[in-house]
């Protein structure tokens, strides 16, 4: 595979939430912001709808890693969405960290305003799973 | 807390007390047949059998608490279990499965039990009441209580309505909440301020329970769960046993938790190839992180699996983990809400990147 000579390029999956970090990552792209073209968005309407089932489904399908998205908390436009939510992900990475699969996982909060935010952490996060390498759960026959 | 010492001879007479001066409609508790014991459901209190010979007896089958999961009604039933299965009882409540009023619960201190199976098989030796010098005893004679069991920190009875606490040779009874002092007022004991704390022996137990814990193998990478999980037939067993597992329908019968078909075609072309059946690690990973607040660690799961996986190496250990980090107790309390249905404003950032 040309991944292989060329170096790893990471699969990262990205689960954001409608009125925070998917519109900061639009400002990123409308202010023409430079981030690696890893990250794969999917937009749901709030962050508290982030069901641990998919995080771990795109694990187990071979994402690299998973990146999780919503508003700051206090801020949520639903209220409280993103407080259930950092129960939910801090529960789900405890259980991944006994398989060294949580950092893998990474969660941040970015408004909408924040583009230059959301570039950086794409930055870094692409970075960052690089250096751990591909996912085992790739390849296998599982 | 309020209560009396009685005689486990006098433990007949409180149980079918309860039933005859009306507390309560019916009563779940065990009862002997030949060397087992299980459950059975009463409701005329002349076919109560000795308690005193059964409600201590150290054997597990089926977790008493997945019996009345889901009872909506307005009946009062009492449930005489271990503690272990009075805390499923309790997070049951919590969820919504059954009605608080419904219930009455009565703990009973527990040393330890056997797989019923083994149990029965050496019912000669065990008996119907042991002690911990005794399980060690036994133990050494390759005769071993249940894997779950030797990591519980929680044997002795300190939740629920009334607790029973072995204490001397006699039987220490008490109310914990209201609704248990009147309980025991109904049936006409006289209650006095009772101490059945027992500290000194908690800590024992927790000391001995953790140190079991540290023993146990432990599955700490993705390799090492596949090969954990790798006789897995995906019978579901463990979910149906499980007491705290309730929902009506399982994320893993619907299509996005368990493909099948034309979307299994697909993950298999993208794969390039896939197990079958698929999804093991799936299904157990999203179940573990469904009952990782409420499992109470009583190892029911472990004793369903057809292919005899250890999983209380995997629902409690992790489960605990969880537990740990929202300092919540599953069946400590019944006010207490569930760890996912509240917040704090400020909490947990430094595990969430």
């Amino acid at each position: 595979m040309e991944e292989e000579k060329g170096g790893f390029e990471p699969k990262i999956i990205g689960f954001t939430c409608n009125w925070c970090t998917y519109a900061g990552a639009d400002l990123a792209g409308t202010s023409r912001k430079k981030y690696p073209p890893n990250i794969r968005l999917i937009r749901l309407m709030c962050s508290g709808r982030i069901d641990p089932m998919f995080v771990l489904k795109a694990l187990l399908n071979g994402a690299d890693g998973v990146f999780l998205g919503g508003c700051h908390p206090g801020e949520c436009h639903y209220i409280k969405g993103n407080f259930y939510a950092r129960r939910r992900i801090a529960a789900l990475r405890t259980i991944l960290k006994q398989f060294g699969l949580d950092n893998r996982v990474r969660s941040e909060w970015c408004s909408a305003s924040e583009g230059d935010k959301f570039a950086r952490i794409m930055k870094e996060m692409a970075e960052e799973i690089k250096q751990l390498g591909p996912n085992p759960m790739r390849d296998k026959i599982l | 807390m309020k209560g009396t010492e009685l005689k486990y001879d006098d433990l007949e007479g409180f149980l079918k007390g309860l039933i005859e001066n009306k507390v309560i409609d019916a009563l779940i508790m065990p009862h002997r047949v030949g060397n087992k014991v299980s459950y059975m459901l009463v409701r005329e209190k002349n076919k109560i059998e000795p308690p005193a010979s059964v409600i201590f007896a150290p054997s597990f089958g089926v977790n008493a608490a997945n019996v009345i999961k889901g009872w909506m009604i307005d009946n009062k039933v009492g449930i005489v279990a271990k503690p272990c299965e009075i805390r499923a009882v309790i997070e049951l409540i919590k969820l919504k499965q059954l009605n608080e009023e419904s219930v009455l619960l009565i703990t009973v201190d527990c040393s330890g039990a056997f797989k019923n199976e083994d149990y029965a098989e050496h019912y000669a030796e065990i008996g119907n009441l042991v002690d911990s010098a005794k399980i060690k005893e036994l133990e050494g004679k390759g005769i071993s209580i249940r894997e779950a069991c030797a990591i519980c920190e929680n044997r002795l009875a300190d939740i629920g309505d009334i607790i029973i606490a072995r204490v001397n040779g006699k039987v220490g009874v008490a109310g914990l909440t209201e609704m248990g002092v009147e309980a025991l007022s109904a049936v006409g004991l006289l209650l006095e301020a009772k101490d059945l704390e027992r500290k000194e022996e908690k800590e024992r137990i927790v000391a001995e329970a953790r140190k079991r814990l540290e023993e146990l193998p432990k599955i700490d990478s993705v390799e090492a769960l596949e090969e954990f999980l790798q006789d897995c037939i995906l019978c579901k067993n463990c979910r149906d046993v499980c007491p705290v597992c309730y929902c009506k329908e399982c994320f893993f019968d619907q299509p996005l938790g368990n493909p099948a078909g034309g979307d299994l075609l697909n993950l298999a072309e993208l794969r390039g190839a896939i197990e079958v059946p698929a999804n093991q690690l799936l299904y157990h990973l999203t179940r573990v992180y469904h009952v990782c607040t409420t499992c109470v660690a009583c190892g029911a799961c472990e004793d369903a699996c057809p292919k005899s996986i250890p999983l209380t190496r995997f629902y409690p250990v992790l489960a605990q983990k969880v537990q740990e980090i929202f300092e919540y107790v599953p069946g400590r309390d019944v006010k207490e809400p569930l760890p996912f249905i509240t917040y704090k404003e400020e909490e947990l950032e430094e595990r969430l990147r």
